[in-house]
């Protein structure tokens, strides 16, 4: 009896699987269909794969910064001047200024006389090769109140045909080169550092792109790329060095380095040359005759989140009242000089 | 699959926009003025010195303010500061006057300025005032330090306004827009904050 009936079952089930069913057909169809389009549509990138996608074994061996060699270096950086070359037509030796000794780099800003003209904003991206689409800026100039040190109220997308607005006053905000920086603490695989100079550097070869550094930076300094950066190759500027300005990968983490292609040779940043008004101030505080120097012994100095205890290499001041035209020497109603 | 993946049925839209366009002053490094640093006088194509007219010409007898007939393109806008020879010097017009009525070169013109205006003048010879160029290493190359007047126009001093070069697309991705009623589209701002900020989605609250 009871074999009967397996039998019977095992009949019934190798009779059901067998037989085509409309039903059955059309649902697996569709189960089917919809399963080969989503691995069509999730394997459609590597259709556009190009040669320079797949990273060679010398890319994938490479060390990081710190434990190459001399001759390693010079292997690793002809091999990227030759990327660069084939990717932007532009031909660049990579530079690596090493830190120089007796050098701490310190930026003073004047908060008195900036303007808001985003002039640094821009010189800063054609120095540094950021990418154009989709954009990347390291510095932020935020429209503050007046009265109000409250990053909260300010805008950056400000557009009035003409600036200054003599209600607000501004304040640019870029990496702040920190002394105890927690974008360093946080990095899960060394990739980023802080030199000798005090300046905060990125091996773009060894960032994994996890983006904890964007989240501990109280400044909102560090930039990630989420897509592949795109910079016409007219734009590119060829002054390049391994730490600083060469061109980035889609995936990785970059920031403000004080322009180091350009300090480590004694320049002066590409913000601080391009500014109108000279509210950038930039130097060696070590040295006691330097501009920053005197800003920091004898100016009114405010640092930017000082309770968040990063110790910033960066530092905003401010004029005596009653130097600026646009206020009033007197009180108000007294008969100051407006 | 293989032909799926040369037919491609789900192309891939970037939603990144476009490289924005950014004018070429933006990034222009010349300073706003560039005065001659000497007495010099240009009337159509033809060039004085200041002292071949005042040389001949005696002053007139400044006893009250009254019209110019000559420089009329000067407009004298500097506070408190309305007479021509508090800064130029009475005798030899090809020169500046200090408190002591002495000759100050035309090429040092912050000697002038420094009778009035002390702390700035303080902080422009340290550095902490005005544009510093080139080099910050002077054993390495040259540094350059601008003088008051090649940012500040003598006659009007306060520094000119400008405009601002293009605001960030980062957080948006595309062109920023005005908003409908003429305000500024701004979606990370949710209430407006102060007096004069067209902004935002809400109101502000009233007592605000």
């Amino acid at each position: 009896m009871g074999d009967s009936r397996e039998q019977d079952t095992g009949s019934a089930a190798e009779r059901n699987s067998s037989e085509l069913t409309r039903r059955g057909f059309l649902s697996h169809g569709v189960v089917a269909l919809a399963g080969t389009s989503a691995v069509a549509a999730a394997l459609a990138p590597l259709a556009h794969l190009k040669r320079d996608d797949i990273p060679t074994i010398e890319e994938f061996l490479q060390k990081h910064y710190k434990e190459m060699t001399a001759e390693d270096k010079e292997r690793v950086f002809s091999r990227i001047a030759k990327a660069v070359e084939s990717r932007y037509q532009v031909r660049t030796k990579l530079a690596d200024p090493p830190p120089m000794a007796g050098v701490e780099f310190v930026y003073g800003l004047n908060l008195s006389r900036c303007i808001g003209c985003r002039k640094c904003v821009h010189a800063c991206v054609e120095e540094n090769n950021q990418s154009r689409s989709p954009e990347i800026q390291y510095i932020r100039v935020l429209e503050m109140q007046k009265g109000s040190i409250d990053v909260e109220t300010s805008d950056h997308h400000y557009d009035p045909p003409l600036v200054p607005n003599s209600a607000k006053y501004y304040m640019p905000v870029q990496c702040h080169q920190c002394a105890d920086p927690p974008c360093v603490k946080v990095c899960p695989v060394e990739a980023t550092w802080q030199e000798p100079d005090g300046i905060t550097v990125i091996d773009y070869d060894w960032c994994i792109g996890c983006r904890y550094c964007e989240a501990a930076c109280p400044y909102w300094a560090r930039r990630f790329n989420f897509a592949e950066p795109e910079i016409a190759p007219d734009q590119v500027n060829p002054n390049m060095a391994y730490l600083s300005n060469r061109p980035r990968e889609k995936g990785v983490m970059e920031k403000c380095t004080y322009c180091l292609h350009r300090t480590r040779v004694g320049r002066m940043p590409a913000c601080l040359e391009v500014c109108p008004t000279g509210s950038r101030k930039f130097g060696n505080v070590l040295d006691p005759a330097s501009e920053v120097a005197y800003i920091l012994r004898h100016k009114r100095v405010y640092v930017f989140k000082e309770d968040v205890g990063t110790i910033p290499r960066f530092f905003y001041y401010f004029d005596e009242r009653g130097s600026r035209y646009s206020e009033p020497i007197a009180p108000a109603g007294t008969g100051g000089s407006g | 699959m293989a032909l799926l993946l040369v037919l491609n049925p789900l192309p891939f839209h970037s939603p990144v926009a476009p490289p924005a366009q950014i004018p070429g002053w933006a990034t222009d490094t010349t300073p706003v003025r560039q005065p001659k640093m000497k007495p010099e006088y240009q009337v159509a194509l033809f060039k004085f010195e200041c002292n071949a007219c005042h040389g001949i010409i005696p002053p007139p007898a400044n006893t009250q303010v009254r019209t110019v007939t000559q420089h009329r393109e000067v407009v004298l806008k500097h506070g408190i500061n309305t007479w021509c020879l508090n800064c130029h010097h009475p005798q030899n017009r090809n020169v500046l006057v200090n408190d002591r009525g002495e000759e100050i070169p035309w090429d040092q013109p912050q000697r002038l300025c420094a009778k009035c205006h002390g702390p700035v003048y303080r902080d422009w010879l340290h550095g902490a005032h005005g544009r510093t160029n080139g080099y910050w290493d002077t054993s390495r190359g040259e540094q350059s330090r601008r003088k008051c007047i090649e940012c500040h126009d003598p006659h009007q001093p306060p520094f000119p306004p400008m405009r601002p070069a293009p605001g960030p697309e980062t957080l948006r991705m595309g062109p920023q827009g005005p908003g409908e009623h003429g305000e500024v589209h701004n979606p990370l701002r949710l209430t407006g904050y102060g007096e004069g900020v067209a902004a935002g989605y809400l109101e502000p609250e009233e007592g605000n």
